[in-house]
């Protein structure tokens, strides 16, 4: 235990890993409770019996010392006495060990605690670390087969290494096993984003997860359309697919947006909600400078793309020009008409565009007559 | 209801099954793709397909709730010849009994099924330890051939219920 080949030692790094643990299943679920017990030493000695409180059980780990011999039987037998007595009997019984010594005990006997705790349906997680014994592996195996009922039980080998016990446990079964939010716990604890888009854990906030995806979504059509003007000015030759193409794109966002004209308001999609954002605040303050902080979001977002730059300087000429658009937002909100604004507003679109005009066209008729009225005044002013 | 035991319809002795507490009903070793509804929902126990089996061994560890307090009368189980349960202990009122102090307690009776119970003859309990029974606890300690898995059919108990209120019966007069 006092080996340095799991750094620092092996009983620091058994320590982490245990408090890496308790932490975890605290905090999965409320009426979670975890106790510890040693095997060796004198003999096993229950150091903390199952509780929620999250501080004892780490402070309990301060009193442990090296020495003795491992007790691996009586240890899993003890630790069933304990869930056996557990307050809340709702509560599934899980029992961890962690095993380094050497296991002095038959595998029959071993097989023949296995299959008690099946019976008592008790889960086993073993984590195999320290000594590295032919024997122990198979008697430790052979334990999981007898616990194991559905693969509610786990084994984890951790050969000795460079990278820290607890690290190589997170990924584990024995961490995620449970599933609920466990995992959101790890993901914090090693650092945010282990594995989840976004840093957010779909299982804890699966409204602000689903939220940011969309967005990532809007602003990725969004700049693709952009790169797709910016580079159709730019090559006069190829222009007419392009436009085509980019028309597609945009005509694909603004559909769900317009399919269900009657109920917009209520409706609004994140990618209606980011534009009507826009709008307001383009409506409330002066232009240009709501205007400037929309595109440093967007440069900010593709620094590399020159193109892309470029559709950006030509929007922000576009924007400067469009001073009078808001004060038609303020009036015709919300309205269906109000589509037809915003879309003038974005970047990359060209409102005179004819198949973005058959688009609002094929609307109601109303919104088809307001636009044509603003679509003069957009050419007088550019 | 029943058909196969018109004796043990009398005195008003109805099915137990619908005062079952099903969120609390628990069965200790029991095989997954086995499990305990296959013997004691509606349905299910007369399925011939669907049955309760054990798992790690030939024991299963039985646990009802009661939603309300009721009498026990009898008791149905039907099972396969060879591996259908022999001895049955029943616990009135003691609540998460393991396997370990299964033996610490005299059970409120025993019943050593034969072939004619398996196939759906009622036994008739000592009604006298079955008066106020909050919960059941059903013990099948051996089966008939001494096989490795036992497996039950069916679990049917039939009684009455003491005049306790049904809750859930007081809140429907208040809507009115």
């Amino acid at each position: 235990m006092r080996n340095g080949d799991y750094s620092p030692t092996r009983f620091d790094a058994q320590k982490d890993a245990v408090s890496l643990i308790s932490g975890a299943k605290t905090q999965a679920n409320p009426e979670n409770t975890v106790g510890v017990l040693t095997m060796a030493g004198k003999g096993v000695r229950v150091l903390v019996t199952p509780t929620s409180d999250l501080g004892k059980i780490l402070a309990c780990a301060h009193g442990m010392e090296v020495g003795g011999e491992m007790n691996l039987a009586a240890g899993i037998q003890v630790a069933q006495l304990a869930l056996k007595h557990r307050q809340n009997k709702k509560q599934q019984q899980r029992i961890i060990v962690f095993v380094g010594s050497p296991v002095t005990y038959d595998k029959k006997v071993l097989e023949l605690i296995g299959r008690k705790l099946k019976k008592n349906s008790v889960a086993l997680d073993i984590v195999n670390f320290g000594e590295e014994d032919e024997e122990k592996t198979e008697k430790l195996e052979a334990l999981l087969a007898a616990v194991n009922n559905n693969d509610s039980s786990h084994i984890v080998h951790v050969p000795p290494g460079p990278s820290a016990l607890s690290d190589v446990l997170i990924s584990t079964p024995i961490f995620t096993g449970d599933g609920e939010g466990a995992s959101g716990y790890v993901a914090a604890a090693a650092g945010g984003g282990l594995g989840f888009e976004f840093g957010v854990d779909p299982n804890l906030d699966p409204e602000l997860a689903l939220a940011l995806r969309v967005s990532m979504e809007e602003e990725r059509a969004r700049q693709e359309a952009a790169a797709k003007k910016a580079a159709e000015e730019a090559a006069t030759g190829e222009k007419g697919e392009q436009s085509t193409s980019q028309d597609v794109t945009m005509a694909e966002n603004v559909n769900p947006g317009t399919s269900e004209p009657e109920k917009k308001t209520h409706d609004l999609t994140d990618d209606e909600n980011a534009l009507l954002q826009q709008a307001l605040a383009m409506s409330m303050d002066d232009s240009s400078s709501t205007v400037a902080v929309r595109d440093t979001d967007m440069l900010d977002a593709s620094a590399d793309d020159h193109d892309l730059q470029l559709a950006l300087q030509l929007s922000v000429q576009d924007s400067q020009g469009d001073q009078s658009n808001p004060n038609d937002v303020n009036k015709i909100f919300p309205d269906q008409s109000y589509m037809s604004s915003v879309l003038a507003q974005l970047p990359g679109v060209d409102p005179n565009d004819p198949a973005i005009k058959d688009l609002l066209a094929s609307m109601q008729n109303q919104p088809e007559n307001k636009e044509e009225n603003k679509e003069p005044k957009e050419k007088e002013k550019k | 209801m029943a058909t196969e035991a018109p004796s043990s319809l009398q005195r008003n002795q109805v099915d137990l099954m619908e005062f079952i507490d099903w969120s609390g009903v628990e069965c200790l070793n029991q095989n997954s793709s086995h499990s305990l509804p296959n013997a004691l929902k509606q349905g299910y126990r007369e399925d011939e397909g669907l049955h309760l089996e054990s798992d790690a061994d030939e024991q299963l560890l039985i646990y009802i709730p009661f939603n309300q307090v009721v009498k026990i009368h009898s008791i149905v189980i039907i099972g396969p010849e060879e591996e259908g349960p022999k001895t049955v202990k029943l616990f009135a009122n003691r609540e998460h009994m393991g396997f370990s102090n299964v033996n610490d307690f005299p059970p409120s009776d025993v019943a050593v099924l034969s072939e004619d119970n398996l196939k759906g003859k009622p036994v008739i309990l000592k009604y006298v330890k079955f008066q106020n029974v909050r919960s059941l606890t059903i013990f099948i300690e051996e089966n008939q051939s001494g096989s490795e898995i036992s497996k039950v059919q069916k679990i049917a108990l039939f009684g009455s219920t003491v005049e306790t209120t049904d809750m859930k019966g007081l809140k429907k007069i208040e809507d009115h």
